[in-house]
């Protein structure tokens, strides 16, 4: 049985009187990529901000890592990693000086050579590494945040909507590189739209529709998850 | 403590790559320092020249020939207000007052030569005083650099990207707070540096100090009103249309809403009005020039009955003179009642302004500063009152030289020819009654007292930060 690193327990959120989440349940294992699939206002950013503690529950519970999201958040944010989604860092600093910085705020030192090293295996180019970040694509800036949570070394990866925007070959290189963080036993949790990226990819697909979970898809072996059976129960909810 | 120092330093990169932040601090910088060192050649100037005159003035007077000894208190003499060394960064009210008095017998002129009724409109602004500079324009700066402290961080998504780093709301704040206050810090530096420099001139260290505290109480309550602003913000734009009508009702209106209060709930007659009711009153003393009045009846008998004599010629004393010091005695009397009746409503109408101290911060600083620095209103009329006393003195002096040293008799016949005239002189010795004048402020435990309300009202300006801050931080939204 593979540790479990995410875990909703009847997670309930409401703004306003209003239901965004409603009991939702789910574990994500150790090295596992889930990804919780829905429309424009499914609950899906909600679930995942539930997780970074940025978003109060208003019943049930989250944690991660066995640490309770209530009580242990900032034990928490020291520990996983979060691509949002619209990566912007900071424009005015270079993509080695913005790893620097962040890695300076979670009290890490890292060298060049490793940051470099971080910026060769996300293949981002190497003539923009010490280029303003305002001159980065979504691309780039999306592949500085994930050497930002290699170097962090965080076993958790939270990514918001991470393939909106990238272009085709851009969203391969993401996939791949996605897949090789989770071999390698990084748990990713993300959020998206994207049926046909996220059966490429996930192990698990939630189908979160109102705020509520209405399907639960699963890898069988090393093959992807049936798109056309995702798709079909997406559209039904979706139009 | 390495978090808040990271976040502070990136905070001053981020100014200095984006370069808009970096000119504001530049500018604010150089126009503070400009200001200062204008100021301070002008205030050293003024000092020497009022010093000089004062003594010329002095000269003048003892180097008079022999003369009839009233014909010297009309010839009258001229005090000099010097200028408190802390002058050369607050100007107070020094620039409104006036900085000379003609001292004559019989009347209480009022100051002359204030700078800003001999400067025309546009001249005004070389006047811009460093106080000025640090009480209005440096708070218009720090919203100009920190405006968007925390709200570039929330549009741009960094905040979130910062919590998750294990940062929290405290560290962004404390951060951001030190990289604004090190912005303040260096608006103020010239400000610190010239106090200094007012220290090393003869300023109380004390005083200097407080002074300086002061105003960092008053950067630090702005530095903490933007980043809550900025922290309770959503959106930039929100921010500094927030924090810009901040500023114009805490430096702008309030002050000018408690001066209007103030000339409102403590109304003081025209200057017109006030000396037509001091002449009524003068004019029952009688005039002390004639000795025949009937308003020194009383005093003549009451001369004559001390001296066992009949008639004034046979007193061994001028009775003109003695008229004089009579006279001179009451009506100084009746002057000195108007003018603190005057001197009051002018006080109660600054402390009316002064407590909406407890509405605005620059309000409080105002007060402090021209308190503290000696160019306050209680010191105008302390040197209103220390001129008055000098020239009662020396009136009264020259009085009683008239009536101990000249002869009745040799006075009365004085107009009947160039030689009565002549014998009707006194030696010129006689003009060393008068003190030499040297103006100096209060002491300076004695001005931090006066000031010790509005050093109050800026530590409750620095709790409402605190507690503002703290509150921004609870809302504060990622």
């Amino acid at each position: 049985m593979r540790e479990e690193m995410v875990v909703a327990s009847s997670l309930s959120v409401t703004f306003e009187q209003h239901k965004v989440l409603d009991g939702v349940s789910f574990k994500v294992g150790e090295g596992e990529v889930f990804a919780l699939l829905g429309g424009n206002g499914a609950g899906k950013s909600t679930a995942l901000k539930s997780f970074l503690g940025t978003v109060t529950p208003s019943g049930g519970s989250a944690s991660v890592m066995g640490l309770s999201v209530a009580s242990q958040i900032d034990v928490i944010r020291q520990k996983v990693a979060y691509l949002p989604e619209s990566v912007m860092l900071y424009g005015h600093l270079t993509g080695v000086e913005n790893i620097e910085y962040f890695l300076s705020l979670a009290g890490i030192t890292s060298a060049k050579d490793k940051i470099e090293s971080a910026l060769k295996r996300v293949a981002l180019q190497q003539d923009a590494w010490y280029r303003s970040l305002s001159n980065y694509s979504k691309g780039m800036r999306q592949k500085t945040a994930i050497a930002l949570a290699l170097l962090r070394e965080a076993p958790v990866l939270f990514l918001d909507e991470p393939t909106s925007g990238l272009d085709p070959s851009a969203i391969d290189e993401f996939n791949q590189l996605i897949t090789t963080l989770a071999s390698e036993g990084s748990t990713i949790f993300m959020v998206s739209h994207d049926v046909y990226g996220a059966c490429q990819i996930a192990h698990r697909i939630g189908l979160l529709d109102k705020g509520k979970i209405v399907g639960m898809f699963e890898r069988e072996g090393d093959n992807p998850i049936d798109t056309e059976a995702v798709h079909a129960s997406f559209s039904k909810r979706n139009g | 403590m390495s978090v808040i120092k990271q976040i502070m330093w990136d905070e001053w990169r981020y100014w200095q790559r984006t370069r808009l932040a970096i000119t504001v601090i530049i500018t604010g910088v150089v126009l503070i320092v400009a200001s200062v060192i204008v100021n301070a050649i002008g205030i050293q100037h003024a000092k020497h020249e009022r010093e000089h005159l004062q003594h010329a003035a002095e000269s003048r007077f003892a180097e008079q020939p022999d003369r009839h000894p009233h014909r010297m208190v009309h010839y009258g003499h001229y005090v000099f207000r010097t200028p408190s060394p802390l002058s050369i960064i607050e100007p107070g009210v020094d620039s409104f007052t006036g900085t000379s008095i003609f001292l004559e017998g019989h009347r209480q002129n009022t100051a002359m030569f204030a700078d800003q009724r001999q400067s025309s409109g546009l001249t005004r602004f070389s006047s811009l005083a460093p106080s000025f500079l640090v009480q209005v324009l440096a708070p218009l700066f720090i919203v100009l650099v920190g405006y968007a402290s925390i709200t570039r961080e929330k549009e741009a998504g960094t905040l979130n990207i910062m919590m998750t780093q294990g940062v929290s709301k405290r560290h962004v704040l404390t951060g951001k707070l030190f990289a604004l206050l090190g912005a303040g810090l260096l608006l103020l530096l010239p400000m610190i540096l010239a106090s200094l420099w007012a220290s090393f001139r003869g300023e109380s260290s004390l005083v200097t100090g407080s002074y300086i505290v002061g105003y960092l109480l008053y950067i630090l309550v702005w530095s903490g009103v933007v980043l809550g602003v900025s922290a309770l913000s959503h959106k930039s734009s929100a921010s500094f249309a927030g924090l810009i009508g901040l500023w114009v009702v805490l430096c702008i209106l309030v002050p000018r809403i408690g001066s209007s209060t103030a000339a409102a709930l403590e109304p003081s007659p025209g200057k017109l009005e006030a000396d037509f009711a001091v002449l009524e009153e003068l004019r029952k003393l009688g005039d002390g020039h004639n000795a025949s009045d009937p308003a020194f009846e009383q005093l003549k008998s009451n001369l004559l009955a001390q001296y066992g004599v009949e008639t004034v010629e046979e007193l061994p004393i001028n009775f003109r003179g003695t008229v004089a010091q009579y006279s001179e005695k009451k009506l100084t009397d009746v002057l000195n009642d108007f003018a603190e009746i005057r001197m009051q409503e002018e006080l109660s109408q600054a402390q009316i302004a002064r407590h909406f101290g407890w509405l605005s911060p620059a309000v409080a600083i105002r007060s402090f500063s021209m308190i503290v620095a000696g160019t306050s209103l209680e010191t105008h009329h302390r040197f209103l009152r220390e001129a008055e006393t000098l020239r009662f003195e020396f009136v009264q002096s020259l009085n009683k030289v008239h009536q101990d040293k000249l002869d009745y008799q040799v006075d009365m016949n004085r107009s009947k020819s160039a030689e009565t005239s002549k014998a009707a002189r006194v030696d010129a010795s006689n003009w060393s009654v008068l003190s030499s004048f040297s103006f100096v402020p209060e002491a300076g435990g004695v001005r931090l007292v006066q000031g010790g309300t509005y050093g109050v009202q800026l530590l409750f300006w620095f709790g409402v930060v605190v507690l503002f801050l703290n509150l921004a931080m609870r809302r504060m939204s990622e």
